[in-house]
């Protein structure tokens, strides 16, 4: 529909992914995660798939940010690989 | 080693990108997820068959409810998991170390606080709203039940667990995720015991004062509560076991 | 002419608000260190995000005058288009609440983790520390560029 729209989306979406499997810091990375599913939520919400774009707003950006946060504060900042 | 994992990964999206090209475009009518018989009889009999507007909850929840009770069943088998490896009762019975010194200050900040206390009730009567709406807009049960428990979680994380935990101790986490999974195969149970298949709504019209086209429709609000309920309290369970290390005290 | 004047008072209002997300988007990069930084993207970012949703809001009514004949359905179109401004509103009542909430939680968590501020005092040695630190930072940052392409 908006191709010029699309192609940064996806872009975007390739940047962070790579970015969020690169950065040592994991806490940086999960951070990156949540962008990731912001990005992608824009997508479906611009394929008007409304209520899948809402459930990953929900679940994937909002909740399992903080719980993959939680985690990252009660095990290791600093990925070892 | 490396160059042979390259060599794969380079070949297989090679062959992805290629297969693209057989793609029907987006949108099209004769792609075979727009065109097969299925999906064609929900898109015209969804308006006549379940009095729905929202096609995709009165799939989700109606013609494909099976799916959705086993989806829900493995939320709460993830939350199952995550009590059964991290609940520490403090008897040392757990072999890892203990939680991370409890760095929250004696007084939870007054700015923050506050403006939790402002803003959970609205984002909770927003959560029931869009459980509630689910039949009309984007929305539903999943979505509904996540925020739910995300406004517990909230308080989890300005207050310390804690104080969340007064509000749904580990007791009544359990009970309500359970609870969640009994009304969705409850009802699914009244529909076998009044004589059809299991999670057929309509002849709950039997026992509803309501004709069977509505029933289905009131049904799917009632299997769509039983999923809210049962992820909220999962989603809950499962942020105040990872962020305490299963002790259940202090917080991030 | 009512549009007109719809499309223009909305537009200035976003417009306005991409220019304080730039001005936050310049503060974030240019400003010494964490306590400026973090004030200029709270202050920035709430502002700007407000106006934008405001604008939008706004902009609902643009087509009020032009498609409607009686009064009756002047009231119809009317409704539906209060209703989605009134939902953008709330959601720019929300950021208002929620991001300079946000910003003071990230402020006093870098507060209570020791972080410290960037000072330029008025004696001669605390002016050297602070030169020291800058370039110090300077410093780190060109490493944390050079690394970068690996990963910090």
């Amino acid at each position: 529909m908006i191709p010029i729209f699309d192609i940064i989306l996806l872009v975007f979406l390739v940047v962070t992914a790579l970015i969020a499997l690169r950065v040592r810091d994991l806490l940086a990375a999960s951070m990156v995660f949540g962008i990731y599913s912001f990005l992608i939520c824009l997508l479906w919400a611009q394929m008007t798939a409304v209520d899948v774009a809402f459930t990953e707003a929900a679940v994937g950006a909002g909740v399992s940010t903080v719980i993959m946060v939680a985690t990252v504060y009660q095990t290791a900042r600093r990925s070892k690989d | 080693m490396k160059g042979l994992a390259l060599f794969a990964v380079v070949l297989t999206g090679a062959l992805l990108l290629y297969a693209t090209g057989d793609f029907p475009a987006w949108g099209s009518v004769h792609s075979p997820a727009n065109g097969g018989e299925l999906s064609s009889h929900y898109i015209e009999n969804v308006r006549t068959e379940t009095k729905v507007p929202n096609i995709v909850t009165a799939v989700l929840a109606d013609y494909r409810s099976y799916d959705t009770m086993f989806e829900t069943v493995v939320v709460f088998v993830a939350g199952i998991a995550i009590i059964a490896l991290l609940r520490d009762f403090g008897n040392g019975s757990r072999g890892y170390p203990p939680a991370l010194a409890n760095n929250l200050p004696e007084e939870p900040d007054l700015i923050i606080t506050q403006t939790c206390n402002l803003v959970i009730p609205v984002l909770q009567i927003f959560a029931l709203y869009v459980l509630a709406h689910g039949h009309y807009s984007p929305g539903g049960g999943f979505q509904g039940g996540v925020m739910l428990g995300a406004s517990y979680i909230l308080i989890a994380l300005a207050n310390g667990v804690e104080v969340a935990m007064k509000a749904m101790s580990e007791r009544k986490i359990m009970l309500l995720a359970a609870t969640g999974i009994l009304i969705y195969s409850g009802t699914g149970l009244i529909c076998l015991l009044l004589g059809e298949n299991f999670l057929d709504y309509h002849v709950l019209s039997r026992i509803l004062p309501t004709d069977p086209i509505m029933a289905r429709s009131h049904a799917i609000l009632i299997v769509e509560t039983g999923v809210a309920v049962t992820v909220a309290a999962i989603m809950f369970s499962i942020y105040a076991n990872l962020a305490t290390r299963g002790t259940l005290k202090g917080g991030l | 002419m009512f549009e007109i004047a719809i499309s223009i008072v909305s537009g200035a209002l976003i417009c306005g608000g991409l220019v304080f997300f730039l001005g936050a988007a310049v503060g974030l990069v240019r400003f010494p260190d964490f306590y400026t930084r973090m004030h200029s993207a709270g202050k920035g970012d709430t502002l700007s995000t407000i106006m934008i949703l405001l604008g939008i809001a706004l902009y609902q009514f643009h087509d009020l005058v032009e498609e409607v004949h009686s009064l009756q359905e002047f009231l119809e179109v009317f409704k539906i288009e209060l209703l989605v401004a009134i939902k953008v509103a709330a959601i720019s009542a929300f950021i208002m609440l929620t991001s300079p909430t946000s910003t003071h939680a990230l402020m006093e968590a870098g507060y209570d983790d020791g972080v410290e501020p960037f000072t330029r005092g008025d004696d001669g040695a605390n002016d050297m520390a602070a030169e020291e630190q800058v370039q110090k930072q300077v410093q780190k940052q060109k490493q944390v560029q050079v690394q970068e392409p690996e990963g910090k």
